[in-house]
């Protein structure tokens, strides 16, 4: 009993810290609800802070996956708008479940911009059903090339930015159409030739596919007049094009697959050969 | 030293009327980043005599601390980190004692001690104090960079009071 009076006289201070310390974690965690939940729970708020950290983590390996994805999603994306520009003039497809242009997502395995003649390799061919002279665009807005070699796995395409190019476009909400030529060695510009210069055009206006040929459907948004002059003793604009896209860093592109391609190409071929 | 005793209740509850009363009406969030409290109550346990047994200082500070766990609606969070404080007060004059050592009835004042031991002696504790306040307030140490950032804002404010007030209010014991 001495012993014990004694030990308490000596440590009696720290006994008391100890004894008063316990008091109030008893309070703090019978009348605080935070605490009481985290002192009944702290592995799981720690379990979750770290798997927060490792999803976080972890979302970078499967980027490519969710690319993947993302793009055949933006493929149905576009290929609605390209649907929604025809509904209004077009009679119903005989399956209307099947549309006319399904694209094809592809990623850009190497591109030249700098020469006079440029080309693109995509990273898919023969076997996703890529065939020659589809046209291949980078999104909704901006058009990229056309195919024009296929092997089984990859495809060659003709870049815009080419001295052979010639796409059929025409003016939104104008009349008249005529061709996109890339003449000045700039990435970033292209010019429209043999629009008549009796049409009223204006500095602003959009630059969209015809739809006349068959690897581009209607309405593919491709630039803007940037400027336009009529040359003496000629009779047609010649426009330049801002272009939408910018073809010296696109990584992605969809190739448009058309299903009555080869349709329209033997009616066209019948009346060439008469 | 028997003196002392009213002087020392006196402040005691002084302090804890200003903390409750002024203190607690001006905590603040900066930028929803840190909440800034003013601490100040640790004063009324710093500033007792240097020689004041141990045992009182424990029991005045559990006192004290479940009064304004009443006004904060915080059971036992400001008991549990004043009552560490006071234990750790002894430690804190112990490593900082001068060379010829400290006189029976010493108290913490800058006229009895010096501006540079008062600071010394009150920066560390209140650092200590706010910090151990804001970890059992968030109670797990996941939230590591909330309370450091809060006790840093905290310490700077209320550090600024305190030391201006040791200038203001000069007590004799």
């Amino acid at each position: 009993m001495y012993n014990v009076i004694q030990l308490f006289a000596k440590y009696g201070a720290h006994i008391l810290f100890i004894i008063l310390e316990v008091v109030c974690f008893a309070l703090i965690i019978n009348y605080n609800k935070t605490q009481k939940d985290i002192f009944l729970n702290s592995s799981n708020v720690f379990a979750a802070k770290l798997s927060e950290q490792q999803n976080k983590i972890l979302q970078f390996t499967n980027l490519k996956a969710q690319n993947d994805s993302l793009m055949r999603e933006n493929a149905t994306l576009i290929e609605n708008i390209i649907t929604s520009e025809y509904l209004t003039d077009k009679i119903p497809a005989a399956d209307s479940l099947l549309n006319q242009y399904t694209l094809i997502p592809t990623i850009i395995s190497s591109t030249t911009i700098h020469k006079r003649n440029n080309y693109l390799t995509l990273n898919k061919g023969y076997r996703e059903g890529i065939r020659s002279d589809m046209g291949v665009i980078a999104s909704h807005k901006g058009i990229v090339g056309i195919v024009r070699n296929i092997s089984e796995n990859y495809s060659q395409v003709i870049s815009l930015l080419h001295s052979q190019t010639k796409i059929s476009c025409a003016i939104k909400n104008r009349m008249g159409h005529g061709s996109l030529v890339w003449k000045n060695m700039d990435p970033l510009r292209m010019t429209l030739e043999s629009i008549p210069k009796h049409e009223t055009i204006a500095i602003g206006d959009t630059v969209i596919t015809s739809g006349y040929s068959t690897m581009f459907p209607k309405g593919i948004l491709v630039g803007k007049i940037e400027t336009y002059n009529v040359i003496p003793g000629s009779n047609s604009y010649n426009i330049t094009v801002k272009l939408f896209n910018d073809l010296t860093n696109i990584k992605y592109a969809y190739v448009i697959q058309n299903r009555f391609a080869a349709e329209q190409a033997t009616l066209e071929k019948e009346v060439a050969n008469e | 030293m028997n003196s002392a005793i009213p002087t020392n209740v006196f402040r005691f509850v002084f302090i804890f009327l200003v903390q409750v009363m002024v203190f607690k009406q001006v905590t603040f969030s900066l930028g929803g980043l840190a909440y800034i409290h003013f601490i100040i109550y640790p004063l009324a346990i710093l500033l007792m005599p240097i020689k004041t047994p141990r045992g009182v200082l424990l029991l005045s500070a559990f006192v004290m601390g479940l009064a304004l766990d009443m006004f904060y609606d915080s059971v036992g969070i400001h008991a549990a980190t004043l009552v560490f404080t006071a234990y750790i007060r002894n430690i804190v004059i112990a490593l900082l004692e001068p060379y010829d050592g400290y006189n029976m009835s010493d108290v913490p004042t800058i006229k009895n001690l010096g501006i540079g031991w008062v600071v010394s002696y009150l920066s560390i504790t209140l650092l200590i104090h706010i910090f151990v306040y804001f970890s059992i307030e968030a109670f797990s140490y996941v939230f590591f960079f909330e309370i450091f950032l809060n006790t840093i804002f905290s310490f700077i404010v209320s550090f600024i009071v305190i030391l201006v007030a040791q200038f203001i209010i000069q007590t004799k014991y």
